[in-house]
């Protein structure tokens, strides 16, 4: 019985690895930047350099589910951004701007929706999108950023739950309130609804939810719109914890959140992952930026670490999913007489009867 | 497509394919097919790659349609536009790929499209009953005697025939809740191995015991005698033979699918 508990021992390294990555950076950092890294204001900090980007991973990584990779976040946080900080600035009252800045992520999320179901690479499509929302954004804007609205503390600089930790005021940062509010709604929809059932599936094999009387390509516009909107949220909370909106899409929010849903352990192509490991990879992020801060080394080498962190959970994903396939199959060849040996032995054709894989090719792309 | 076939069975058969002809251009992919199933009899359409047996079963599932010929479900004229319009005239198709969602359970793929809510507003809202699903899908698998080691564990870390096992039982059960339905199958044993080919040919056996009529695409003539109840033979096109599986043998049926022997007359 040797063979199952290598199958279960890599199922637990996929499930948990990034559980014990977080853990043991966490250690290892604490004993490095000692004392002030493990400390729980440092901690706090943590949660809040990581707000941003967690929510911009999270709409990356709804996007991903589906099977999309949305190149557009930046854009659509910019130009939701600058929507929601214009109707500020001619007065609209903050709900008011921030429902225009979210219908304007769901809008441009299906504009990217309509021409990748036309059959356009998405990619491509998105990157588009990511061209027009912040070049849009910046015609909006007409240069520098816009400043000096006033109404979006309670998402911004609000503390919440404050209470007072060795003389200093510690809470929960407005930002991350929002965080809270997107992946609680979003793991609850895609882990308990059968609507996030459906769009796991459409991001897994659509083909499987064709047959099965849905109407797959539904789910694959809600990945795209999804994905906008979460745009939108990003884009809302930046304006509102930075105090500006500017038009200049925040491309390294791209590559984080890229990053933390790779390290979420899923190989990009769609159909699986979970959010509150998405959550896990973008505060991971933020503890390396965080150390680097401390042992006062150049903040440059984040952005290095977190590309090669990107191909390095990619890579590690893919060869843990070929050891899995591969323990699969050994268990599978256990089984005890192989199909050609009883073919040969009752038909004198053998011949013929190996041809049964041409016929499977032909018969690959159906209705 | 009216779902109620069951009152209106003027016919003995389930599906009638009466003259079928397909062009592919000027390749003539099928001529003049005729061919008959009964509600729990199971056939299997053999012939050599090319034969047109993939082509039959395409206009039986709606991918394809006939340049002329009629099908009639149950006795009753049909016209399929689509593979949708089979499907609501209660014909399933098994496909040679699989089509399972790899990341997912067995309980979510063989549930796809037909989930179980939860009662109450939750269920308003579209929360599943995740243990009502399992209950069910350990239900509809026992019923069809498929083994499978856990329901919880994501498919694509199922075996071979485990996996064709719930693809397999997906259309099973959508097709018995067809009164008399019809299930197409491509290559059901492609790739698998010989304790899985055993477990495949008992879920046929078992099928067409419920009054499901079974239309078995293969090479593989081992299935074929053990499953069907009968053989029909293609052979460029043609359909030249079509009998009782007690009443051939493999010689006369290789004889057919190779063309070294003539057609059956009177078929």
């Amino acid at each position: 019985m040797r063979k199952p508990d290598t199958l279960s021992l890599l199922v637990f390294a996929r499930s948990w690895g990034i559980v014990i990555l977080f853990v043991a950076l966490f250690g290892a950092f604490s004993a490095w930047g000692a004392p002030i890294f493990g400390t729980f204001a440092n901690f706090s900090l943590i949660l809040g350099g990581a707000s941003l980007a967690t929510l911009f991973a999270a709409a990356i990584a709804m996007g991903v589910f589906s099977g999309a990779l949305d190149l557009s976040v930046p854009g659509i946080a910019a130009i939701s951004g600058v929507v929601l900080a214009k109707a500020l600035l001619v007065h609209q009252s903050v709900w008011v701007g921030i429902i225009l800045a979210l219908i304007t992520g769901a809008v441009f999320g299906l504009v990217n929706a309509f021409f990748t179901l036309k059959g356009l690479n998405p990619l491509a499509v998105t990157i588009g999108t990511l061209s027009v929302t912040s070049g849009l954004a910046a015609v909006v804007t007409n240069g520098p950023p816009l400043f000096g609205f006033k109404g979006l503390e309670f998402i911004g600089s609000q503390q919440y739950f404050a209470t007072k930790i060795n003389g200093t005021m510690v809470g929960l940062p407005g930002p991350f309130m929002v965080v809270l509010l997107v992946y609680v709604v979003f793991t609850i929809f895609l882990t308990q609804t059968r609507g996030g059932a459906r769009f796991l599936a459409a991001g897994g094999n659509a083909e499987a939810l064709r047959r099965s009387g849905v109407n797959a390509n539904l789910y694959k516009m809600l990945g795209f719109v999804i994905s906008g909107i979460l745009a939108a949220v990003g884009g809302i909370v930046t304006t509102a914890f930075t105090s500006q909106a500017s038009a200049l899409p925040a491309t390294n929010q791209l590559f984080t959140g890229l990053t933390a849903v790779a390290l979420s352990g899923i190989s990009l192509a769609g159909g699986r992952g979970s959010l509150p490991k998405v959550f896990v990879g973008s505060v991971i992020i933020s503890e390396i930026a965080s150390i680097l801060v401390i042992k006062n080394i150049q903040p440059f080498w984040g952005t290095v670490i977190t590309g090669a962190l990107l191909i390095f959970a990619l890579y590690v994903e893919l060869v843990i999913q070929k050891a899995v396939s591969k323990q699969v199959v050994q268990h599978r060849s256990a089984a005890p007489a192989p199909a050609p040996a009883v073919a040969s032995a009752a038909m004198p054709t053998t011949n013929y009867l190996s041809n049964t894989t041409d016929g499977a090719a032909t018969e690959k792309k159906d209705a | 497509m009216p779902k109620n076939m069951a009152k209106q069975n003027e016919s003995e058969f389930a599906l009638s394919l009466e003259g079928i002809d397909l062009f592919y251009g000027y390749v003539r992919a099928l001529n003049t097919v005729n061919l008959n199933v009964r509600p729990g009899e199971c056939i299997a359409l053999l012939g050599d790659n090319g034969a047109g047996k993939s082509t039959l079963l395409k206009v039986i599932s709606g991918a394809h349609r006939p340049t002329n010929g009629v099908i009639k479900v149950h006795g009753r004229e049909v016209e399929f536009h689509s593979p949708r319009d089979s499907a609501n005239a209660g014909i399933e198709m098994v496909y040679q790929d699989l089509a399972l969602v790899d990341a997912q359970d067995t309980a979510t793929n063989l549930l796809l499209g037909r989930e179980i809510l939860r009662k109450g507003p939750l269920g308003w809202l579209g929360f599943l009953d995740r243990k009502a699903m399992k209950e069910e899908a350990k239900r509809e698998v026992a019923n069809l005697g498929v083994k499978i080691d856990t329901l919880t564990r994501p498919v694509e870390m199922l075996s071979g025939g485990q996996r064709q096992g719930v693809a397999l039982a997906r259309s099973a059960v959508r097709v018995s809740k067809q009164a008399e339905g019809i299930l197409l199958l491509d290559e059901p044993t492609a790739a698998l191995g010989y304790e899985q080919k055993v477990m495949v040919e008992q879920m046929i056996k078992r099928m067409a015991a419920n009054n499901i009529a079974v239309v078995l695409v293969t090479h593989d003539l081992p299935l074929a005698f053990s499953a069907a109840d009968r053989m029909v033979v293609l052979n460029r096109s043609r359909k030249v033979a079509d009998i009782e599986t007690s009443k051939t043998n493999n010689d006369e049926i290789v004889g057919w699918i190779t063309g070294a022997r003539p057609a059956m007359e009177n078929m």
